[in-house]
């Protein structure tokens, strides 16, 4: 802008200048201009009306110019000068405004016009302005009013504009807008591209800050690809696909790769044609900013076309750096996401390879269980007239065989579903029927247990698709699991039609589960521990495959149960076979197929008391056996004899008696053999080198496994001696040499035939135990295991070679390095020790070191042979379920922790802690790089600092956070692992203190939570950055933060975390000296009440300025808030306050009554002026009321959140707010805000937006003035005029006067004799019923030494006897005397 | 600058000497009340009635003549004057109200 210099700012002072007086530096440039050279002319001779105006305006500590005459000249204020008019200053002074503002005319001449002919007053919000003060044109937002000024005849001559500029605001609302828009990506998970789509969106929305943007990421070459933009057209030469790596392109790229960002100016091509944005020019200058990836270069960058009518400010940047992190870390989010993915992936091929292994293991099963099952069947048959016990142990057989080929089906079908392969053929059938059919099976056992049956099945009208097979699956497993857990009462099976459905119910009346239970009901491998049952068998899968099944059917099963009451199973069918597939139908069937019923049935029966069953195994004794049997498989021999000739002779004549033969050629070959394998007979020479044949008996006998092999002992001694010597020794025959064949083969026989019927039932408990694949074991009475089987040793190393294992087992673990893991174990010992039966879950070392999960399941039993109690007991290898269940258990617990988080602090701790508890560790750190700085330490010991650690520790975990992101640390005393924080490289370390070992899987859980850990930190620092952005810029159209003396604010708003709501306070120091006070209420909570707010608040604000009158103040609220959205309604008290005679004019827009509390007790309401609340009835004229505040009065005023409750009125709540106040009216006024709001508070904490605002009359008095004795009268002056506005007698103000002239001049004499002219400041603070007084200095004090100084010694003797309470304390930074008196 | 201090001397009826003191005494001033009650001899009449504040500093100038003086004052300053001990040694004549 030109500027010629028409107007001369002369330096000589044009008489009359004492008009400008009233503001030194800017009445100093008005003083200068050349006055008499405008149509004003010379000061000395205008009009008194211009003379008022003009020191009104510069009184005003508020933004205002004004013009006045015939060319409208121009005057200002320093308010203006500093808000608004920039480099225009001093230059515009006294110049005709239409040449000030001749950018802006267009926009305000017609609105001056109006207040010049109409003499009307004009009120703008927000408007936007392009100005030139700034050496640029700016955009720029404006408050203000314009109204008339008239001369000494009452004519319009000028006009006044109270002005003030809101650009900070809109601008800033604007970019917070941008900025949560970003943030409110509702989905939280999203790929790279939809997160830069979505982000391309919200910035395409702010087209005045953001002309255009693109997003360019960077590829591995070191080129940059186009991701995204907004507001450029595809294909525009500004936005190639491709930047080269070398920055030869269009946008530097080496800039951003070094984490750093440029301004590109945007001239010539490819940069014509550029997109305008909201504007009509295009940017000017483009902003590359880099979109930072923590310990990396960066992801890529941001473009951003700049708005060219702002300066690139701190502000301005500040926005751009935001805008680009919040893209980074949304790539950052969506790349974790990505990676989180693709190791679920992983993890999901690894579950399927499992389920395609056990598919084939399981029909492995089927096949010898097949060969099994059908010879059994068939020696049924065949053996139907057989005495008792053969009968009785082909049942064995035959049930356990059925009841294996159960397992292996169930299994079998889940792998089938699971794969998509289960072959269902759907028959329509009578469902009534054919359930009644399946239930009738089940009747007898039913009955057996003494238990009600019931079966009402009343014919259908319509049938029902299914695979009989699944279905007799379905219905079996209920009623099995229905008279399993029901020991009394009944069970009941109903079939019923409703809603195109059939509707089966099985219903029981047994124990129930509990409702924690339930959710986990038809939970796979599942099982309800510790329910009272009828056995303990059973392998969680029964519920969790029927719902599998029913699915299948296109039905449904949901199960109701009260705890001790009964369960109810609803399975709902639809009729016909529409939601089928076609291919999967089949005609009706012939309803049979029950292939499994029996299994069921078999298997419950088992379960019920059976006193046939006992007789049969009490009978299995050598007495009741038959002589001879036929045998499919020879008996198994074996000949130890150290001479060969021997051994041949009795291998052939043996074999050639139908027996297997094994020879050995010494005693312990024998041992070992039998050992390996138990032969039905040994026959051992008696004399043999090393062993002999009684050493032989004798190890034999002493171990269990092999006590019962019976041995023939051949001895070439004969005699009856000899014979008593082998049979003591142990051996069941013996025979002399030379003997006969068949002596020998009738001993044999008779011998072998004896074993085979003694040892039949412990063999075949053998062979049970051995086939089991669960670790079998067994406990003597002091718990030393004295049995294993051969999968005790598969699982866990340990071979009866080792038997007996006396407790502590070697397989419990360490009890020093692993103390917890041990306790867990001998608790479950003790439990097996001293209870009848059980189950737990323990920790177990393997032979060879590494760690197992094992769940035992124990039973006592009698020791048949000697009486003695023993424990049976079995372990299952649970180590992959146990460490499936702990990761997804701890990575649940930390997303719940993250979750929780509301800041990147907490969510670090909240994580450490849950490590912490996860690994029982000593302690956890988190340690976060920062450049030139030391790291940052978060520990779960709290305060811990990075120099607290042992120097070797700091140089170990400084080469940790160089490495890669998720690279596993080891180290002797814990384990490590490097993540992504959003501040920089982050190691975690989990202490574990002493050597324990950290294993591969907990490795992994590591990895998995440290994957999770650094997702969850992006996010909460993501919210971080979006709270302080939306605290700063709530701040802004917050209460002002500084208040006059006397006055306390609190403010509580309801929709945390925002600080702002639709209640609000503002004070307002008026230019004549009085205080304007302002509470108000917006209808409504949270960002757009506070919207609203921040307008009502700014406008009552610029009223208040213009016309200190709050009748008319609301008046005029009135037509503005009628022009607001949502601001109808508000409710304000309005008051205006002369701080030095306590005297309120009020009047208040329907809100709550404001409360004074007298000193001497008692409380008034200001409830005069009352009128409805805003724009409710605009147009109308609003009373006033006027009050006195009375000196040392307390005033409240607040908002209805502080004293509205629901179901009470709300003059209950005005009454207890009048209380509280009256109760703290002794305490210092903001003492007794915090009072207030606490005393107040509901239960739960305020649940609406509160602003209160307290006042205390008089004010304090504070004086700041320097050292000089002839300070002490004007002070004494202030004093005492503040002392008689707080109401205290003569004699009592003189007393004062004289106790702190005393201590003012001590200050002055003692505090700085060697400072002369330092600051004495005194203040004076009154209560309802005392002073206080402080005067501080900034000097030091020698103690009173009355012989040498003693009027001073005197002086502090008067103090002390005219106040109530005097301390002096003295220091280093001064000396502060604090005086107390009470008022009678 | 200091506080506003008139000092006017005279005579009582009696002959006595006699000083009227009119305004605040503070310590930016007692060099001048000092002055004044040097420049006379023998016995004097302090005339405080017209004073409205009177500090430790003006009390130490009054107690180095505490011989001979005797001192007229109002209760506003009775306080002042009894803690400090010198209505004790000094003869104090109390007037009811005094003039601003």
């Amino acid at each position: 802008m030109e500027r010629s210099d028409g107007v001369g700012h002369g330096s000589a002072a044009a008489p009359g200048a004492d008009v400008f007086a009233v503001d030194e530096e800017i009445g100093r440039a008005l003083a200068g201009v050349e006055w008499s050279a405008t149509p004003l002319g010379p000061p000395d001779q205008w009009p008194q009306s211009l003379r008022t105006a003009v020191s009104i305006l510069l009184s005003s500590r508020f933004s205002m110019w004004m013009a006045w005459g015939p060319e409208l000249t121009f005057f200002c204020n320093a308010a203006y000068r500093r808000d608004t008019l920039g480099d225009k200053y001093p230059w515009a002074l006294g110049r005709p405004a239409r040449e000030v503002w001749a950018e802006i005319w267009e926009d305000i001449a017609p609105r001056i016009d109006t207040v010049m002919t109409s003499g009307e007053a004009t009120w703008d919000e927000g408007l936007l302005l392009f100005l030139q003060r700034s050496g640029y044109t700016e955009e720029t937002y404006h408050t203000f009013s314009y109204s008339p000024l008239r001369d000494d005849s009452g004519a319009v001559v000028g006009m006044l504009c109270v002005v003030s500029e809101d650009t900070k605001r809109v601008i800033g609302e604007r970019r917070m807008a941008t900025l949560r828009d970003l943030g409110s990506d509702p989905s939280v998970v999203r790929t790279e591209q939809e997160v830069l789509a979505f982000a391309d969106q919200q910035l395409g929305r702010n087209a005045k800050d953001l002309p255009f943007t693109l997003t360019y990421l960077f590829q591995a070459d070191g080129s940059a690809r186009l991701a995204g933009t907004a507001g450029l057209s595809p294909g525009h030469p500004a936005g190639p696909a491709t930047l080269p790596a070398g920055g030869s392109g269009v946008w530097p790229v080496a800039t951003p790769t070094h984490s750093e960002s440029a301004l590109v100016p945007l001239d010539g091509p490819p940069f014509t044609d550029l997109p305008t944005g909201h504007w009509r020019q295009p940017p000017t200058h483009a902003l590359v900013l880099p979109l930072l990836r923590q310990g990396d270069t960066p992801y890529g960058f941001l473009v951003a076309g700049l708005n060219r009518y702002r300066a690139l400010d701190d502000a301005h940047r500040g926005f751009l750096t935001l805008t680009a992190g919040h893209l980074a870390a949304g790539i950052a989010s969506a790349r974790s996401y990505e990676e989180q993915q693709r190791r679920a992936e992983e993890l999901a091929e690894l579950d399927r390879a499992k389920t395609t292994f056990f598919s084939n293991i399981s029909h492995e099963l089927r096949t010898p269980l097949t060969l099994i099952a059908g010879p059994v069947e068939e020696l049924r048959t065949q053996l139907a007239g057989a005495d008792a016990r053969v009968r009785e142990e082909l049942e064995v057989i035959h049930r356990n065989g059925l009841r294996l080929g159960k397992l292996v089906n169930s299994l079998l079908d889940f792998s089938r579903i699971e794969a998509g392969r289960m072959q269902a053929r759907y028959e329509p059938v009578d469902l009534s029927r054919t359930t009644a059919d399946l239930a009738s099976v089940f009747r007898s056992a039913v009955e057996k247990a003494g238990l009600d049956f019931r079966v009402d099945c009343p014919p259908l009208p319509a049938p029902v698709y299914i695979d009989r097979g699944m279905w007799e699956r379905v219905i079996l497993n209920l009623l099995s699991n229905a008279l399993k857990f029901t020991f009394e009462g009944s069970i009941d099976v109903v079939v019923r039609a409703r809603d195109a459905h059939a509707l089966v119910t099985v219903s029981d009346t047994g124990i129930g589960v509990s409702q924690k239970e339930m959710p986990r009901l038809f939970e796979r491998f599942h099982r309800i521990e510790n329910a009272r049952s009828r056995s303990s068998e059973g392998s969680g899968i029964g519920l969790a495959l029927i719902k599998e099944l029913i699915g299948l059917h296109g039905g449904t099963i949901t199960a109701d149960s009260t705890e001790g009451e009964g369960t109810t199973f609803t399975v709902r069918l639809p009729f016909g076979s529409a939601h089928l597939p076609a291919d999967a139908l089949a005609p009706p069937g012939d309803g049979r197929a029950m292939s499994s019923a029996a299994s069921y049935v078999q298997e419950a029966l088992r379960w019920l008391p059976d006193e046939s069953a006992a007789e049969a195994r009490s009978v299995t004794t050598v007495a009741d056996t038959p002589g001879t049997s036929v045998r499919a498989v020879p008996a198994r021999l074996l000949v130890a004899d150290d001479n060969a000739d021997m051994r041949e002779y009795l291998a052939r004549l043996l074999d050639g008696a139908g027996y297997q033969v094994d020879t050995v050629r010494d005693g312990l070959a024998a041992l070992q053999a039998v050992r390996a394998d138990a032969p039905d007979l040994v026959i051992s020479d008696v004399m043999m080198p090393g062993l002999d044949g009684r050493g032989l008996v004798a190890a034999l006998r002493a171990d269990p496994r092999t006590a019962s092999v019976p041995v023939v002992l051949l001895s070439a001694r004969a005699g009856q001696e000899a014979s008593i010597e082998g049979l003591q020794a142990g051996a069941d025959d013996y025979l002399v040499k030379p003997f006969a064949a068949a002596e020998l083969l009738a001993r044999v026989r008779a011998n072998v035939e004896l074993s085979r019927l003694r040892t039949h039932q412990a063999r075949w408990r053998t062979a049970l135990v051995d086939s089991m694949q669960e670790a079998f074991f067994v406990c003597d009475e002091d718990g030393a295991v004295v049995e294993i089987n051969a999968a005790f040793t598969d699982i866990l190393g340990f071979t009866p070679d080792g038997l007996p294992y006396r407790p502590v087992h070697p397989w419990w673990p360490d009890a020093v390095t692993e103390a917890e893991a041990h306790r867990q174990v001998e608790e479950a010992f003790s439990q097996l020790l001293n209870n009848p039966k059980g189950f737990y879950t323990i920790p177990v070392t393997h032979r060879d070191g590494h760690r197992l999960w094992v769940t035992a399941t124990f039973n006592q039993a009698q020791d048949p042979d000697t009486g003695c109690r023993v424990t049976v007991g079995t372990f299952r290898d649970v180590t992959a379920e146990h460490y499936a269940v702990q990761r997804k258990s701890a990575q649940a617990a930390l997303g719940m922790r993250l979750t929780q988080a509301t800041s990147l602090t907490e969510a670090l701790e909240g994580a450490l802690a849950e490590f912490k508890s996860l690994w029982r560790a000593e302690r956890v750190l988190a340690v976060v790089s920062a450049p030139d700085r030391q790291p940052s330490v978060t520990a779960t010991d709290p305060g811990l600092r990075w120099e607290d650690l042992p120097a070797e520790r700091r140089d170990t975990l400084t080469a940790w956070l160089g490495r890669s992101v998720l690279t596993p640390l080891d180290d002797p005393t814990g384990a490590g692992i490097t993540v992504n924080h959003p501040e920089g490289a982050m190691v975690v370390w989990v202490d574990l203190g002493d050597r324990r070992p950290f294993t591969d899987e907990d490795q992994l859980l590591l990895s998995l939570l440290a994957g999770q850990l650094a997702q969850g930190l992006a996010r909460a620092h993501q919210i971080d950055q979006q709270r302080e952005t939306a605290l700063a810029l709530q701040r802004a159209i917050l209460g002002p933060a500084h208040l006059p003396e006397g006055f306390a604010v609190r403010y509580e708003p309801a929709g945390r975390p925002l600080e702002v709501g639709g209640d609000w306070y503002d004070v307002v120091p008026l230019p004549d000296g009085r205080i304007g006070i302002v509470v108000g209420d917006c209808v409504g909570r949270g960002l757009a009440a506070a919207a609203v707010m921040g307008q009502l608040r700014s406008a009552c604000r610029a009223l208040l300025l213009q016309d200190a009158a709050p009748g008319r103040v609301l008046t005029a609220l009135d037509r503005f808030a009628a022009g607001v959205p949502g601001a109808r309604s508000t409710t304000v008290f309005c008051g205006v306050l002369s701080p030095d005679t306590g005297r309120l004019t009020y009047a208040s827009a329907g809100h709550p009554p404001g409360i004074l509390a007298p000193p001497d007790g008692g409380v008034r309401l200001l409830d005069e002026g009352r009128s409805v609340p805003l724009a409710v009835r605009p147009g109308r004229d609003r009373p006033e009321g006027i009050c006195t505040v009375p000196a040392r009065a307390t005033l409240l005023l607040y908002t209805d959140g502080l004293v509205e409750r629901r179901r009470r009125p709300l003059t209950v709540g005005i009454r207890q707010a009048g209380e509280a106040v009256q109760a703290g009216r002794a305490a210092a006024v903001g003492d007794l805000a915090t009072r207030v709001m606490a005393r107040l508070a509901p239960a739960g904490g305020y649940d609406d937006d509160v602003a209160l605002l307290l006042y205390r009359h008089p004010g304090p008095l504070d004086v700041a003035f320097p050292a000089d004795s002839s300070q002490l009268a004007p002070v004494r002056k202030a004093l005492r005029s503040w002392l008689v506005q707080c109401g205290l007698t003569p004699r009592m103000v003189q007393n004062v006067l004289v106790a702190s002239g005393e201590a003012c001049a001590n200050a002055i004499e003692h505090g700085h004799r060697d400072r002369p002219g330092g600051a004495i400041r005194l203040r004076a603070e009154a209560r309802a019923d005392a002073l206080r007084l402080t005067v501080t200095d900034s000097g030091r004090w020698k103690a009173p030494q009355p012989e040498i100084d003693t009027h001073r010694g005197r002086g502090v003797a008067l103090m002390r006897a005219l106040m109530h309470q005097v301390t002096i304390t003295s220091g280093a930074a001064g000396t502060t005397v604090d005086m107390h008196t009470r008022i009678a | 600058m200091t506080t506003q201090l008139t000092l006017t001397s005279g005579r009582r009826p009696d002959g006595t000497a006699q000083l009227t003191v009119v305004g605040e005494i503070d310590m930016s001033n007692t060099d001048a009340l000092a002055s004044a009650i040097e420049a006379t001899e023998g016995p004097l009449v302090l005339d405080l009635t017209a004073v409205q504040y009177l500090d430790s500093a003006g009390l130490s100038v009054l107690f180095s003549h505490i011989d001979r003086i005797e001192v007229i004052a109002t209760p506003l300053l009775t306080p002042v004057l009894e803690v400090s001990g010198l209505a004790d040694v000094a003869t104090v004549h109390r007037v009811e109200s005094f003039r601003p």
